[in-house]
C-alpha cells in the first residue's frame, strides 16, 4: 500500500534525501508560498464570516495552493543503490541444530529456494554461506541441520574480510538468532560497518518457548574440600506449565545429592533456585543438573546441565593464636577436630612467657609464637588471632598479618576478646586497614554479657552460616540458638564488607557479629565474640550446631586459598569448534609474581588422550601464563600445570574442563529477535519475520557497500499527492456548504 | 572369697585409721585453724572467663565411721579461693577469685565447663544425677575429682559414676599425657597428703597408700574426667599458707590443678 501511495517502498524514503529535480531554487518556493499567504490574506478581508471560519477556508485555500506549486518543483528523493549485477550478496544460512526445532530450517530453506534466491539472482550474483561452527561457503544447502555450534559472528567476519577483494552489496541472515559462539560482538559490528555492508536478517522460530522448561545456568564452586557443603544456584525458566510442580534434582552418577519440587512461575519467567548439598569424597565429580521433564514439553533437552566440581583432597593449615586461655579454643579446636579436612595448629599464651602448642609439626615449630618470617607464617592457609593486644606483636608481625591475607592470598579471623579488636588496640595498627569494620578507639567495647544472634538477610542467604539445608529450617535454628557468652562491639562494617549476622545483647540493641570482606588476594572476618561455646554447652550434646557453624566457617576461610600456582580454564565447557583457554598464575617463594617461570602444563582426555603444552607469559599481566589448546574430542579433560624457576619446582595445580558438542543447541532456543534487530539496525539492514520478505530485494538495493551509483527518483508523481490535492478541495467544498459559504 | 577378705582388711585399717584420727584431731585442728572468714572476696562479682565450680552432691547413707566423713563442703571455700589467688598469679587465665557451687539438678552446671568434686568417694547420685553429669562430660565440660581415698571410697565412687559412664574403662594416666606437660612437667609426682596426716610421716588414708592420677577418657581420648585418688590437693590448697603443712606438696597440688585446667580449656 505505502509503496502504492508513494511510488516506492518506506526504506528509500528512509535512506533517501529530498531534492527537488527542476532545478529552480528553493527560496523562490519560499517566497511563492509566503506571496500565495498573502493574497489570500487580501482577498479574504472582506468576508461576511467569523474570524475562525474565515481563517480556516484561507488555510486550506493556502494548503492546496502551496501543495500544487511544491509539485511544480518536482520533489524528488536521492538515493545509493547497488548496480544490478555488479555486486555480490552474501546470503547466510544457519545450519546449527537449533535450527530443527519448529522446523526453522525447513522455512528457512523454502523461503530460499522458492522466492528468495530466485529473487536475489535476477539481480545480483548471489554467495551462499552456512553459519554453524566454522563458516563455509557453499554450493547447496544441506538437507537438514547438524552444526553443533551457531556462530553466526564467525560467518560475518569472514564476509566483511572478503569485502577488500569482493564487492559485497549486502549480507542476507536466515536464522534463528540463537548464537553461541561468542563472537557477535562489537568488533563484528565494527568490521560489517567499515565495509559499510548492511545485514538484513529474516528471524525464524517462536519469539518465546512454549511449553518448555529450560535450565539456563547452573552455577557453582569449581573446587572445594571434601564433604563441604556447597551451594547451586541454578537458573531457570519455563512457559506453558505455570503452576505446576516439577522436581529438580542433583545427582553425581546414580547418587542424588539434593532434590527440590518446584512450584513453576509465570510463563517466560527467569527463577533461580538454590541447593545445598555435600560434595562427597575426594575426586573430580560430574554433577548432572536436571529438571524432570513435563508431559507435553517440545524440548526435554534443555532440562539438564552438567557440571564439573574438584573435590580436592588437601587438608589446609590453620593457625590459631590465643592471647589466654579461653573455653573458646577448648570448643573451637573440638569442633574442628571432628572435621579431616582442616588441621588446626594453635598457639596459646598460658603464661607471661610460655606458650602451649598444639597440632605442631615438630618440636620447634612455632617455639617463639606467632611467626615472624614469611616461609614460617605463609605455610599456613588460614590464621585465627584470638584474645590478644595487637601491641603484643612487633611491627614486623603486625605488617606479616596483613601481608598474609593481602599477598599470600590467606583468610585470617580476628575474634572478639577483653583484649581483642578494639579493646586490644588493633585500631591502630597497620592490621586495621584489612579489617572489615571501622573498630571504636576506645575500652570497654567487650562485655561479658548475654546476647542472641541474628542473620542478616546476607547471612540468611550465605552456605556460611547453613546449619540447616533449608533456608527457613536454617534461620529458625539460628533464633533458637543459646546465647553468646559474651559480644564486642566492633564499630560500623566498612563499605563492601558484608555483616553476616548480629549480636542483640537487649532490646533495641545490635552489633555486627560476623563480618567479612575480601582483602588483596585473601579474606577477612571478623567474629566479634568468644563465647561461641555456650552453643555447645547448652545444647544437647548431640546437637551440631556449634560444630556445623566453625567447621563451615574456617572451610571459608581457609577451603579457597591458593598456592604458588592456580590454574584455571576459562570455562568449565567448550564446545567442539572452540580452543581452551588454560591459564596460569604463579608466584615465586615470596607469594610475587613469578616472571621468569617456565610452566608445563599435562592434558589427559577421554580415550587415553595425553597432550603437553607450554604455556607462556601473557601480556600485560606478571606472573600469569596462557595457551588455548583444542580438545580433541568431547569428554572430560584433565590439565595439570607444573611450574619451575630454574631447577626448583615453585608448585603444580590441576583444573578439569570439558569439551561437549551440540549441547549448547538445545538451550535458548527461542528466536533471539532482539539480537537480530540490533545487527541489523547497527549495520543499515532491516530484520524481517519470513513472511515479510516481499521487499526484501527492493531493499537491497539501497545499499552504500559494493558498486553503486547515485540515483534521483521523482516523488512528485505519487499518488499520494493528487490524492491529497483531491481530498483538500473536497474537504473545502464540504466545509462551505455547511457554512453557507459557498 | 577374695572380696569379704578385702573389706575386712580395709575396715580394720579404717577403724585403726579412726582411731589415730579421734586422737589426734584435737591437736591438727590447733595448727590449722579455721579463719571463719566466707564473705566473698575483693573482685569475685567481676565477669570472668574462668569460674571454678564446686560439685555440690548428694552423700552416701553411712553408718558409723563413714557418717563422719565425705561432704561436698570439705574444705569449702578457702581452698578454692586460696587456690583461685594462684590460679591468677601463675597463669593468664582470666579467673574470678570466687568459687561458684553448682549441682546435677539444675542446668546451671553447663555454664561451668570446668568443675571440682571432693571426696566423691561418698557421693551417692541418682540415676538422673549421673545422667546429667555424663551429658556435662559429652558437651564437652571437664570434671576433677579429689580427696578420696582407699578402696572402700573407690568403690563407692565408682559406684556412682559407673551408672553413666560404664561404657569406657578409668585408666591410669600415662606420665607423657599432655595433662601433665601443658605448663608444668609434673613426671615426678608425689602422693599430697591431707592435714590428718600431720606430721606427715605418713602420706597416705585408710589403704589408699598408692597416689593414682587416673582418667576417663572420651571416645576421641580427651581425659573428661581427671580422678586424683589417694591424694589431697584441697587440704594442699586450703593450707598453702600455712607454715605447719609442707610447701612442696602445696606447690604440686597447685602445679597438678593449674595444669589440668589449662587442658580441660584447651583439649
Amino acid at each position: 500500500m505505502f509503496e502504492f501511495l508513494f511510488n516506492y517502498p518506506l526504506a528509500v524514503y528512509q535512506k533517501g534525501t529530498f531534492v527537488f529535480s527542476s532545478g529552480w531554487p528553493a527560496a523562490a518556493l519560499a517566497a511563492g508560498l509566503l506571496a500565495m499567504a498573502a493574497l489570500l490574506a487580501w482577498l479574504f478581508r472582506r468576508r461576511r464570516l467569523p474570524v475562525k471560519r474565515t481563517l480556516a477556508l484561507a488555510a486550506i485555500e493556502w494548503s492546496l495552493l502551496a501543495l500544487l506549486l511544491l509539485l511544480l518543483w518536482r520533489p524528488a528523493l536521492s538515493v545509493t543503490v547497488l548496480k544490478p549485477q555488479q555486486n555480490v550478496i552474501a546470503v547466510v544460512v544457519d545450519t546449527s541444530r537449533s535450527m530443527a526445532l519448529e522446523q526453522r530450517y525447513r522455512q528457512a530453506l523454502a523461503l530460499y529456494e522458492e522466492r528468495l534466491g530466485g529473487d536475489l539472482k535476477k539481480r545480483f550474483p548471489v554467495r551462499l554461506y552456512q553459519a554453524g561452527e566454522a563458516p563455509a561457503r557453499v554450493d547447496r544447502l544441506p538437507a537438514e541441520p547438524a552444526a553443533q555450534r551457531t556462530d553466526l559472528g564467525a560467518a560475518l567476519r569472514h564476509i566483511a574480510s572478503e569485502s577488500s577483494l569482493l564487492p559485497v552489496g549486502a549480507v542476507v541472515l536466515l536464522t534463528d538468532g540463537a548464537d553461541n559462539g561468542g563472537n557477535l560482538g562489537p568488533e563484528t559490528i565494527e568490521a560489517l560497518r567499515r565495509a559499510r555492508i548492511p545485514v538484513h536478517a529474516v528471524g525464524f522460530g517462536s519469539e518465546r518457548i512454549t511449553q518448555d522448561i529450560e535450565i539456563l545456568d547452573a552455577d557453582l564452586p569449581a573446587r572445594v574440600l571434601p564433604s563441604s557443603r556447597l551451594l547451586l544456584t541454578a537458573t531457570l525458566r519455563q512457559s506453558g506449565f505455570r503452576g505446576r510442580t516439577a522436581r529438580l534434582t542433583v545427582r553425581d552418577g546414580d547418587r542424588v545429592l539434593a532434590q527440590r519440587d518446584v512450584r513453576l512461575p509465570a510463563d517466560g519467567e527467569t527463577w533461580r533456585e538454590t541447593l545445598s548439598l555435600n560434595a562427597g569424597g575426594a575426586g573430580v565429580k560430574t554433577l548432572d543438573i536436571a529438571v524432570q521433564p513435563m508431559e507435553g514439553e517440545t524440548n526435554p533437552r534443555n532440562n539438564r546441565v552438567e557440571r564439573l566440581v574438584d573435590v580436592r583432597g588437601r587438608k589446609p593449615r590453620i593457625l590459631y593464636f590465643e592471647g589466654e586461655p579461653r573455653w573458646e579454643m577448648k570448643f573451637l579446636r573440638r569442633a574442628v577436630e571432628e572435621d579431616p579436612q582442616l588441621d588446626l595448629t594453635s598457639i596459646v599464651r598460658t603464661t607471661e612467657n610460655r606458650f602451649y602448642r598444639q597440632g605442631i609439626r615438630s618440636p620447634q615449630e612455632l617455639e617463639r609464637g606467632l611467626p615472624s618470617t614469611v616461609g614460617e607464617l605463609f605455610a599456613f592457609q588460614a590464621l585465627i588471632i584470638g584474645n590478644v593486644e595487637a601491641g603484643y606483636f612487633t611491627p614486623v608481625q603486625q605488617n606479616l598479618i596483613r601481608e598474609f591475607a593481602d599477598r599470600r592470598g590467606g583468610g585470617v579471623l580476628f575474634l572478639g576478646g577483653r583484649a581483642a579488636l578494639g579493646d586490644g588496640g588493633w585500631q591502630r595498627s597497620p592490621v586495621a586497614e584489612m579489617l572489615p569494620v571501622s573498630l571504636p578507639d576506645r575500652k570497654g567495647a567487650f562485655r561479658r554479657q548475654p546476647a542472641t544472634v541474628e542473620l542478616t538477610r546476607a547471612g540468611a542467604e550465605s552456605l556460611l552460616l547453613r546449619i540447616e539445608e533449608d533456608p527457613e529450617k536454617n534461620a529458625a535454628r539460628w533464633k533458637a540458638l543459646p546465647y553468646l557468652a559474651d559480644y564486642q562491639e566492633t564499630g560500623q562494617p566498612k563499605p563492601g564488607a558484608t555483616v553476616l549476622a548480629e549480636a542483640i545483647p537487649g532490646v533495641r540493641l545490635r552489633h555486627p557479629l560476623l563480618v567479612t570482606q575480601n582483602y588483596g588476594r585473601g579474606r577477612v572476618a571478623v567474629l566479634a565474640t568468644g563465647g561461641t561455646w555456650r552453643w555447645q554447652m547448652a545444647q544437647d550434646a548431640r546437637d551440631q550446631s556449634h560444630e556445623i557453624f566453625w567447621q563451615q566457617l574456617l572451610r571459608w576461610l581457609a577451603g579457597a586459598v591458593e598456592e604458588h600456582v592456580t590454574l584455571l580454564a576459562t570455562r568449565q565447557t567448550y564446545s567442539g569448534g572452540e580452543a581452551a583457554v588454560i591459564r596460569a598464575e604463579v608466584r615465586d617463594r615470596n607469594y610475587l609474581p613469578a616472571t621468569s617461570a617456565v610452566v608445563s602444563v599435562h592434558l589427559l582426555g577421554p580415550g587415553g588422550i595425553r597432550d603437553t603444552i607450554e604455556l607462556a607469559p601473557a601480556r600485560g599481566e606478571p606472573g600469569v601464563y596462557e595457551a588455548r589448546w583444542r580438545a580433541p574430542r568431547p569428554g572430560a579433560y584433565l590439565a595439570e600445570a607444573i611450574a619451575r624457576e630454574g631447577l626448583e619446582e615453585l608448585g603444580r595445580d590441576t583444573v578439569t574442563f570439558r569439551r561437549e558438542d551440540g549441547s549448547e543447541e538445545f538451550f535458548r532456543t527461542e528466536q533471539d529477535r532482539r539480537l537480530l534487530e540490533r545487527l541489523a539496525q547497527q549495520t543499515g539492514g532491516r530484520y524481517y519475520r519470513p513472511s515479510e520478505t516481499g521487499d526484501l530485494v527492493k531493499e537491497i538495493e539501497l545499499s552504500e557497500a559494493g558498486i553503486t551509483v547515485r540515483e534521483t527518483r521523482p516523488v512528485w508523481n505519487a499518488p499520494a499527492a493528487f490524492l491529497l490535492l483531491a481530498g483538500l478541495k473536497t474537504f473545502e467544498w464540504l466545509v462551505r456548504r455547511r457554512w453557507g459559504a459557498v | 572369697m577374695r572380696r569379704p577378705v578385702g573389706v575386712l582388711s580395709a575396715a580394720l585399717v579404717l577403724a585403726g585409721s579412726l582411731f589415730a584420727f579421734q586422737r589426734g584431731y584435737g591437736n591438727i585442728r590447733r595448727l590449722f585453724p579455721d579463719t571463719g572468714n566466707d564473705s566473698p572476696p575483693p573482685g569475685s562479682q567481676e565477669k570472668t572467663e574462668f569460674y571454678f565450680a564446686r560439685l555440690r552432691y548428694p552423700n552416701i547413707r553411712a553408718s558409723g565411721i563413714w557418717a563422719m566423713r565425705g561432704s561436698w563442703t570439705v574444705d569449702y571455700p578457702k581452698a578454692d579461693r586460696q587456690f583461685l589467688q594462684g590460679l591468677v598469679r601463675l597463669t593468664r587465665i582470666h579467673a574470678n577469685p570466687m568459687e561458684r557451687v553448682v549441682d546435677l539438678i539444675g542446668d546451671e552446671i553447663f555454664n561451668y565447663p570446668f568443675v571440682y568434686v571432693v571426696e566423691p568417694g561418698h557421693w551417692d547420685l541418682p540415676d538422673s544425677q549421673a545422667r546429667k553429669l555424663r551429658e556435662f562430660i559429652d558437651r564437652g565440660g571437664f570434671l576433677f575429682t579429689d580427696d578420696f581415698h582407699g578402696t572402700f571410697e573407690w568403690e563407692l565412687f565408682t559406684a556412682s559414676l559407673n551408672k553413666a559412664f560404664a561404657d569406657r574403662p578409668i585408666v591410669d594416666i600415662e606420665d607423657d599425657d599432655p595433662i601433665f606437660h601443658v605448663l608444668y612437667d609434673l613426671d615426678h609426682r608425689m602422693q599430697v597428703p591431707g592435714i590428718v596426716n600431720y606430721p606427715f610421716q605418713r602420706t597416705f588414708e585408710y589403704d589408699g597408700i598408692e597416689p593414682k592420677w587416673r582418667a576417663w577418657r572420651d571416645a576421641k581420648g580427651r581425659i573428661a574426667i581427671g580422678i586424683c585418688f589417694n591424694m589431697d590437693q584441697g587440704d594442699a590448697w586450703e593450707w598453702a599458707d600455712n607454715p605447719h603443712y609442707p610447701e612442696k606438696y602445696a606447690s604440686q597440688a597447685y602445679r597438678t590443678a593449674i595444669n589440668y585446667i589449662l587442658y580441660a580449656m584447651t583439649h
